[in-house]
């Protein structure tokens, strides 16, 4: 007997439709996966045998044929277990489809219970958009399915629950008698909604102790470079000796970045979703990512891939920041990788099992020491680094990498004195709000790009300069022998510090204050005498 | 015995591995000339001089293999594009002859007349300098271009990189003195430094282009790079280091020396303190002083330099006084210039001290920057011009 049933597919951030086909024939027992299946999901034999099992249902002592269609489309992980476990069961006769068409999405466990899988949002988008309203999803991904319009997402606990849905209310009965007493799965509950409320709105804001700026003594030059680079979306690279109050500044971050809005935040989620963040998380990611991997991370984790090509940090943070502490400490080959991301606002994923292009439009904060021991330039403790070694050590960021960031601020360590005497600092409220304006400002002047993402002609078409501003832009690139993408760099953050000042043109001042500070691609330490 | 033969025999056992300064001069004095030297080992008869028996065996084969070959030496610097100056020449620095052991031949690239220019002083420091060392090397180097003195140092890390860069930058000439081949003058991250020094300047060593560094040869540089100024200034350095050694040769050979003093018990300045305690080394009170030093120097210094360029001790142009340069700032300016101009501050201790929002501190720095009244170092900003002479 033959049963067809519908699930879905996640190819990098959009789904796609799939029909899990089932005969139940006559002949020798043996169960056959067809459809370009890859190792987890050949594994599926295993888990479904076990779950139907367990679920107190039969497996079929026939020879049981599933095929996964559109058969050329390679098919990652585990989301189709509940759609192969269903089909058995009606195609062996166990569950009459009594109860409609219902897509099915989930990974089972061998007690027959179903485990969250990832990537719910988008297969349900796909599902919904194909016609298929109706669909059930592991109780843990429901929040998250729901967030679809239109979509009738229903919350199942076990693989019982979901074959009393298929059956409807007069297959109920049938269903209900082949459950054997022992059988360890919990019942449906009646509002079809496995599980507790999820406990945590969905974020991809890293977990870090929150820091507000009050708590940030010293260090103004950095605190203005910050709030440059973030009213701006300008990367920034803060360099300093260990204590300077690097991470501390970083972990400001998410207080000052202002939320994502709609259309922002639902890409989040589709990110989150394919990541498999969400589980057990209710509602859009509301709040600007905020990435912060650890300098040990593999390439696969910052830029993703992996075998099942699951998108990385890059894309984690999209739309919002990643932070990368220590960033001579990474990887080389894993800082080259961040190019692509950070010119092109995507990165292309390619291995064997298939390409897949995620979005990364991302800002880059990153912070480092100035040499191995953290003391080069420190006016009062000598650097215990070898001759030439801080300059090896600074020349492990590579200058293309470089490059690509627009500031870069020196950081001293704060002196004692400072950090008990005087007024608390402006704190991360009120520096928020001007971030918030001026983000506000140059997306209306700019068509919604932020400064740093305009083009060279465009920033200096839109940017508001003065004749006096233009002529010093000309004196300071002549003086520092500029390139045409420093110049263009300087005017773009000229352009963010009016902005942050509410001025809508940028006078000479302005350019003069953005000259100091440095181009992170600038000169090395020994010709910066 | 001289001519062309002679000078290309000269060059050729020269470039011999292993043919060092004493070899070399015995060997050339007891045969009467290289071109003898070459001959007899061709006749695989250099066991005829007295020093010729005592030869290692390998480097008897390499002037054997030499003196079958003696093109070879020139062609490898033909390719290298690097200059000799043997001291046969007369071009020779007469500064060198007078040492106890002059380099039998020079080897250069750039321009070799520099090493013959009316003025010329070494800078030399430590490796490993602090961000005020580093300010100072840059703002001496700056004022001995603005003397038409060329900068003489070693191309090393640190001081010898800040003193090249700096001169290059304020148009200046300057010679690396380098205690290796030329196929690799100073370390690699000099390259950049290398190349524009090289458009006006010169790089000069005494060991042939394919020559690796030993333990010995730098101590050794260290004589040429006095020698090849008449005056030495140690800006920063421990008492054990090849700048203290320059400054030691800098004495036997008679030239003038300057050291920077610095605080007691620090000792990235040890060794200059020793220095003017245990030696006539002179200190460095401050740019004015040094000029002033230097002008008993060159007698010429003073009224006019010439070229035609006054001076800044000329009085066409007077020197501008610390209150004078205030009434030419704004109040931010102003209000920077007298932080900056009470010791080295960053940006952060700008506006910690003037209270003023970050834009505008900065934008006033940079303001003093571009006037050349401010530098910045690392991440600090050093007084420079009438500012670094407060009242």
């Amino acid at each position: 007997m033959l049963a067809t049933l519908v699930t879905a597919v996640v190819d990098g951030l959009a789904g796609s439709l799939v029909r899990v086909e089932v005969d139940v024939a006559p002949g020798i027992p043996v169960t056959r996966l067809v459809g370009l299946p890859d190792a987890a999901l050949s594994e599926a034999r295993e888990r479904v045998r076990g779950a139907i099992r367990n679920a107190g249902f039969e497996y079929p002592a026939s020879r049981v044929t599933v095929n996964l269609a559109p058969a050329d489309r390679p098919k990652r992980g585990a989301a189709y277990d509940l759609a192969i476990a269903v089909g058995i069961l009606v195609a062996s006769g166990q569950v009459r489809a009594g109860g409609g068409s219902w897509a099915l999405l989930g990974e089972l466990s061998l007690d027959g219970s179903l485990q969250a899988v990832s990537g719910v949002l988008p297969m349900v988008a796909t599902l919904v958009r194909a016609g298929h309203r109706r669909i059930a999803v592991p109780a843990a991904n429901a929040a998250e399915g729901r967030l679809v319009a239109g979509a009738e997402v229903v919350a199942v606990v076990g693989l019982d629950d979901a074959a009393r849905l298929v059956a409807g209310p007069r297959g109920r009965r049938a269903a209900a008698a082949a459950l054997r007493p022992a059988a360890r799965v919990s019942a449906v509950d009646p509002a079809g909604d496995g599980q507790a409320a999820p406990s945590r709105p969905a974020s991809l804001v890293a977990a870090v102790e929150p820091v507000d700026l009050a708590d940030v003594r010293g260090q103004a030059t950095a605190r203005w470079a910050l709030e440059i680079a973030l009213a701006g979306c300008h990367n920034l690279l803060l360099v300093g000796p260990p204590g300077a109050g690097k991470t501390l500044l970083a972990r400001a971050i998410p207080r000052l970045l202002p939320p994502l809005d709609d259309e922002e935040a639902l890409e989040a989620t589709v990110v989150a979703s394919v990541a498999g963040l969400l589980a057990g998380a209710a509602g859009l990611c509301r709040d600007r990512p905020f990435r912060a991997p650890h300098h040990t991370s593999s390439y696969a984790a910052l830029v993703g891939g992996g075998p099942r090509l699951a998108p990385g940090e890059v894309t984690l943070a999209h739309r919002g920041v990643l932070f990368l502490d220590e960033l001579a400490e990474f990887d080389r080959d894993v800082l080259d990788a961040l190019r692509q991301p950070l010119e092109d606002g995507s990165v292309t994923i390619a291995r064997a099992a298939g390409q897949v292009r995620y979005p990364a439009r991302l800002q880059l904060v990153a912070a480092m020491n100035p040499c191995r021991c953290g003391f080069a330039g420190d006016l009062s403790r000598p650097c215990r680094c070898a001759s030439g070694e801080p300059e090896r050590y600074v020349r492990r960021v590579s200058g293309p990498l470089l490059d690509r960031l627009d500031l870069r601020v020196e950081m001293e360590r704060v002196p004692p004195a400072a950090l008990l005497e005087g007024d608390p600092p402006e704190g991360s409220a009120v520096v928020a709000a001007r971030i918030v304006a001026a983000r506000a400002l140059a997306r209306d002047r700019n068509g919604g790009v932020p400064n740093a993402l305009l083009s060279g002609s465009a920033i200096l078409r839109l940017g508001g300069f003065d004749g006096r501003a233009r002529r010093r832009l000309e004196d300071v690139a002549t003086r520092q022998l500029l390139t045409a993408r420093g110049v263009h760099r300087l005017a773009r953050v000229a352009r963010t510090i009016a902005d942050l000042g509410g001025h809508p043109g940028v006078d000479e001042a302005t350019i003069l204050a953005a000259a100091n500070l440095r181009d992170p691609a600038g000169r090395p330490w020994e010709l910066a005498a | 015995m001289s001519g062309p033969d002679e000078r290309a025999a000269w060059i050729a056992l020269a470039g011999v591995d292993g043919v060092g300064l004493a070899y070399f001069s015995t060997l050339v004095g007891q045969a009467g000339g290289a071109a003898p030297v070459l001959e007899l080992a061709r006749r695989g008869a250099l066991g005829e001089l007295p020093a010729g028996r005592r030869l290692p065996r390998a480097v008897h084969e390499a002037i054997r293999g030499a003196a079958h070959d003696p093109g070879r030496a020139q062609a490898e610097l033909d390719q290298g594009g690097v200059w000799t100056i043997t001291a046969l020449d007369a071009t020779y620095p007469p500064e060198l002859t007078g040492l106890a052991d002059p380099p039998p031949v020079l080897y250069g690239q750039g321009d070799p007349t520099t090493l013959a220019a009316p003025r010329r002083v070494s800078v030399v420091g430590t490796r490993r300098p602090s961000v005020l060392g580093r300010a100072l090397a840059g703002a001496i180097a700056r004022q001995l271009v603005e003397l038409d003195a060329v900068v003489v140092s070693g191309l090393a890390f640190g001081i010898d990189g800040v003193a090249h860069a700096a001169t290059v930058a304020a148009g200046g000439v300057t010679i690396g003195v380098i205690g290796s081949g030329h196929q690799r003058p100073g370390p690699r991250a000099h390259a950049g430094l290398v190349r524009d020094l090289l458009a006006r300047g010169a790089v000069v060593g005494e060991l042939a282009p394919h020559a690796r560094p030993t333990r010995g040869t730098f101590p050794r540089r260290n004589r040429l790079l006095s020698a090849l100024a008449q005056a030495v200034i140690v800006v920063e350095a421990p008492t054990r280091s090849g700048a203290v050694n320059t400054a030691h040769h800098a004495l036997e050979q008679g030239k003038v020396l300057f050291a920077a003093p610095g605080r007691p018990g620090d000792r990235l300045t040890a060794g200059c303190l020793r220095l003017l305690r245990e030696t006539e080394a002179r200190p460095l009170v401050g740019l004015d002083e040094l000029v002033a030093d230097l002008a008993d120097l060159w007698p010429a210094l003073d009224p006019a330099i010439p070229g035609g360029r006054p001076g800044p001790r000329s009085g066409a142009v007077p020197t501008m006084s610390w209150a004078d340069a205030l009434t030419l700032l704004g109040p931010a300016e102003r209000a920077v210039a007298r932080v900056v101009g009470t010791g080295p501050a960053g940006l952060d201790r700008v506006i910690a001290t003037t209270g003023l929002p970050p834009a505008t501190a900065a934008s006033a720095t940079t303001v003093l920057q571009l006037r050349g009244w401010v530098t910045l170092v690392g991440a600090t900003y050093v007084a420079a011009g009438p500012l670094a002479r407060p009242p």
